[in-house]
């Protein structure tokens, strides 16, 4: 919310500046604000590698084209495609230009164009893949996309599981790595990412036929029209087909699409009165309902007690190794006890998780997501619970070993025995505390696409609106299991503080 | 029962104890006494292995340590001696997140795998002897310091002991929790229980202790039943010692 305050005064003195300038921007040339996401956005908009800081991409050259048609100068925003038409509304662009397909939930909030573009979904698999030949195929398997995507929409229809991704390469990195089973993308991705990759190979032929469009907020009728004239003359002039030949992105469905406008071209400049032809294309629904949502939340709530049930376990079991170590180990293992403890505490999880489910697999070690987050967290918490126990045990005077030892106990016994239960009376209140932080942590592992509570807000709320409701719904689940738990420790506490504190009074009454 | 020869201990560069030698005769009861500083807890350590000695050998009840074993062959020597040996601690280190009865029945139970129900009918009837049988399921922090050491000693009875090792156990206790400390010890003594008991406190020892050693700067002095070293003390150094001593 406080980042608006600078972003409004700014506004506020760019507004002052055109004021300033009114003259110069009168005769200046209207601008076409473009939003679309360009990481992982290729072959739509995305960095050029040989030119980091320029963006390039077959959308990008036709916006170039589009702009010019409207005698406009056009100015890409760089967004994220989940958030895309909440971004749209809040003005941040005027139109969004990212391979957006026409839904029936995306027209109750804002406007379309005429399609630019007809995609089909292709399906991919692995070279040695014999199992997959159609989607039908993978009725028990998982299958990436994007979320929110047209692709994404059909496997909820079909009921297929899937899996989903903020960009291709992640899907088809992970497709490659067995994560995952098959990747059904729009053609156009899987065009450039898939097709010229030799350990991948399409399934089948395309399915689906959807429209691209551009997307305006509603009640831009005016620039609505002007687009929809852009488009219709820069596909009437092959401006648009100079371009999709030159990206390989050419072929049946859009020659289909140029003859259209041209023929609706000659009926116009003909008798007007005569209906023009219409390219046919397919359009998915998002199946929002609230049942499901619930189900889905719920599903999602408990992949989130399992990871932090998980996580916990690893971060206690570890966390006590290195604590022992980091107290009573020899010289080497101190040192290396200490590099891990400053290590995991001085970086963040997060970078930490992207770096077991991305940079591992380098290695040759590819864990399912929800594992790479269950064994990352549980890494980086163990340092925590390390701290904690290692405070605890040297809270334990040395007395306490020595009668244990005195009394014939062996180092391991008189730890197990009489130093732990004792130490751990001592870490119980920061490791329950520590428990429910973890907990929410889990919410870092939607960065590696893990369907927990959090991923499972983001995806549902792009995929509904419903931000505020899902959100408040979400936060009650969170609540509904942390509560209990912080209920259960305080509990825990006072009981082992009261059994001692029953004991001095009755030993009082006694007296 | 106990025999040490030669023993010295260095620690750090210092010279702590230097060659004592000592006999403790089954049945009896050894008392140290002397300065702060003079080696008497040092020694006490050794005769259980808490301190590793460095001259001369230490043998308990047939287990033998001497200073130049392998380190080794010493911590298997230490891991006998403790079976043969208990301590009492100045500062009792129960076990405060166990019952009376769980501090007693631990080590027993776990060390000497004993059955626990054959071990706690031990536990109260040992705690019956120090007068508190009621104290079992009680936990250490409600009971007061006199009760806590009177648990302690239980607790390294239960392990049947050949030899019982107390360090400064007058501390604590007022003079008439040091007498009823001294009943409580002559019952074990009459039961045929060896000890040494390192005290401050002469006039604790007299009621208490067969023999007596005198220590000063590491050194045994002199070391002689306890009427005649408290009358007829040989030494001037131990002399000097008693009258300025309370």
């Amino acid at each position: 919310m406080d980042k608006g305050v600078p972003g409004c005064r700014l506004r506020g003195a760019l507004l002052l500046l055109c004021l300033l300038f009114i003259p110069v921007g009168i005769r200046a040339q209207a601008v076409l604000r473009w939003g679309a996401d360009a990481s992982g956005g290729a072959p739509y908009v995305f960095s050029d590698p040989a030119h980091p800081d320029t963006y390039v991409g077959y959308e990008f050259e036709m916006v170039e084209a589009l702009a010019a048609a409207m005698n406009r100068r056009p100015v890409f925003v760089s967004t994220d495609w989940e958030t895309i038409v909440t971004s749209l509304q809040r003005g941040e662009f005027d139109v969004i230009v990212n391979g957006l397909e026409p839904t029936e939930d995306r027209a109750r909030v804002i406007l379309f164009s005429k399609p630019y573009y007809i995609f089909q979904l292709q399906l991919t698999v692995r070279k040695n893949e014999t199992r997959i030949r159609t989607l039908e195929d993978c009725r028990s398997r998982t299958v990436g996309t994007l979320g929110n995507t047209a692709a994404s929409r059909l496997l909820e229809t079909e009921g297929i599981p899937f899996r989903g991704y903020a960009d291709p390469v992640g899907a088809y990195r992970d497709l490659e790595l067995g994560r995952i089973d098959a990747v059904l993308m729009d053609n156009p991705a899987e065009m450039f990412y898939a097709r010229r990759n030799p350990r991948l190979k399409p399934a089948g032929e395309p399915v689906h036929r959807g429209a691209y469009v551009v997307g305006l907020r509603k009640g831009d009728e005016a620039l609505k029209a002007e687009v929809d004239a852009g488009i219709d003359k820069i596909v009437r002039d092959g401006t648009l087909e100079r371009i999709l030949r030159k990206w390989n992105l050419w072929n049946d469905a859009q020659a289909e699409l140029k003859t259209a406008a041209l023929k609706r071209d000659g009926a116009n400049a003909g008798d007007g009165s005569k209906k023009p032809d219409e390219v046919a294309y397919e359009i998915t629904s998002s199946s929002f309902n609230w049942g499901e949502a619930l189900l889905r939340l719920t599903r999602a709530a408990l992949v989130t007690v399992l990871l932090s049930l998980g996580a916990m376990v690893i971060a206690v079991t570890l966390g006590l190794a290195l604590a022992v170590g980091q107290s009573r180990g020899p010289t080497w293992l101190r040192a290396l006890s200490t590099v891990y403890v400053e290590f995991f505490r001085g970086t963040p999880v997060l970078v930490q998780l992207l770096f077991l489910y991305f940079g591992l697999p380098r290695l040759g070690l590819a864990m399912p997501g929800w594992l790479t987050a269950l064994v990352g967290l549980g890494l980086n918490y163990a340092a925590y619970e390390s701290q904690v126990y290692r405070a605890a045990l040297e809270a334990i005077p040395r007395g306490q070993f020595e009668a244990a030892y005195s009394l014939g106990m062996s180092p391991v016994l008189a730890f197990r025995r009489i130093i732990l239960p004792q130490a751990l009376r001592i870490a119980l209140p920061p490791m329950t505390n520590d428990f429910v932080s973890l907990f929410k942590d889990t919410s870092v592992a939607f960065a590696i696409s893990v369907w927990e509570l959090a991923t499972a807000y983001r995806e549902l709320a792009n995929a509904s609106g419903e931000f505020m409701l899902l959100g408040a719904v979400v936060s009650a689940f969170y609540l509904l299991m942390s509560l209990p738990l912080a209920h259960l420790a305080r509990r825990l506490e006072m009981r082992l503080n009261r059994r001692q504190a029953v004991e001095a009074v009755e030993s009082e009454v006694a007296a | 029962m106990i025999r040490v020869e030669g023993l010295g201990k260095i620690a750090g560069g210092t010279r702590i104890l230097r060659g004592v030698s000592l006999n403790v005769e089954p049945r009896t009861v050894l008392g140290i006494i002397g300065a702060s500083g003079s080696g008497k807890t040092t020694l006490l350590r050794c005769l259980n292995g808490l301190e590793r000695i460095s001259e001369g050998a230490l043998e308990c009840d047939g287990v033998r340590l001497e200073a130049t074993l392998s380190d080794k062959e010493y911590q298997r020597g230490v891991k006998l001696l403790r079976r043969r040996v208990g301590m009492v601690f100045q500062h009792f280190y129960l076990f405060p997140h166990l019952s009376v009865l769980g501090n007693i029945a631990e080590a027993p139970v776990q060390v000497l795998k004993r059955p626990r129900a054959e071990v706690e009918t031990l536990a109260r009837e040992l705690l019956e002897t120090v007068g508190l049988a009621k104290a079992a399921p009680r936990y250490p922090e409600s009971l007061s310091g006199g009760e806590q050491q009177r648990v302690a000693i239980v607790r390294a009875l239960a392990m049947r002991p050949a030899v019982l090792l107390f360090d400064e156990p007058t501390s604590a206790l007022d003079p008439r929790r040091s007498h009823e400390l001294i009943a409580v010890l002559r019952r074990f003594v009459e039961q045929g229980q060896t000890m040494v008991i390192v005290s401050h406190s002469i006039r604790f020892l007299e009621g208490v202790a067969d023999n007596l050693l005198y220590m000063e700067a590491g050194e045994a002095v002199e070391l002689a039943a306890t009427e005649t070293l408290l009358n007829e003390p040989q030494d001037p150094r131990t002399r000097d010692f008693l009258q300025h001593a309370d």
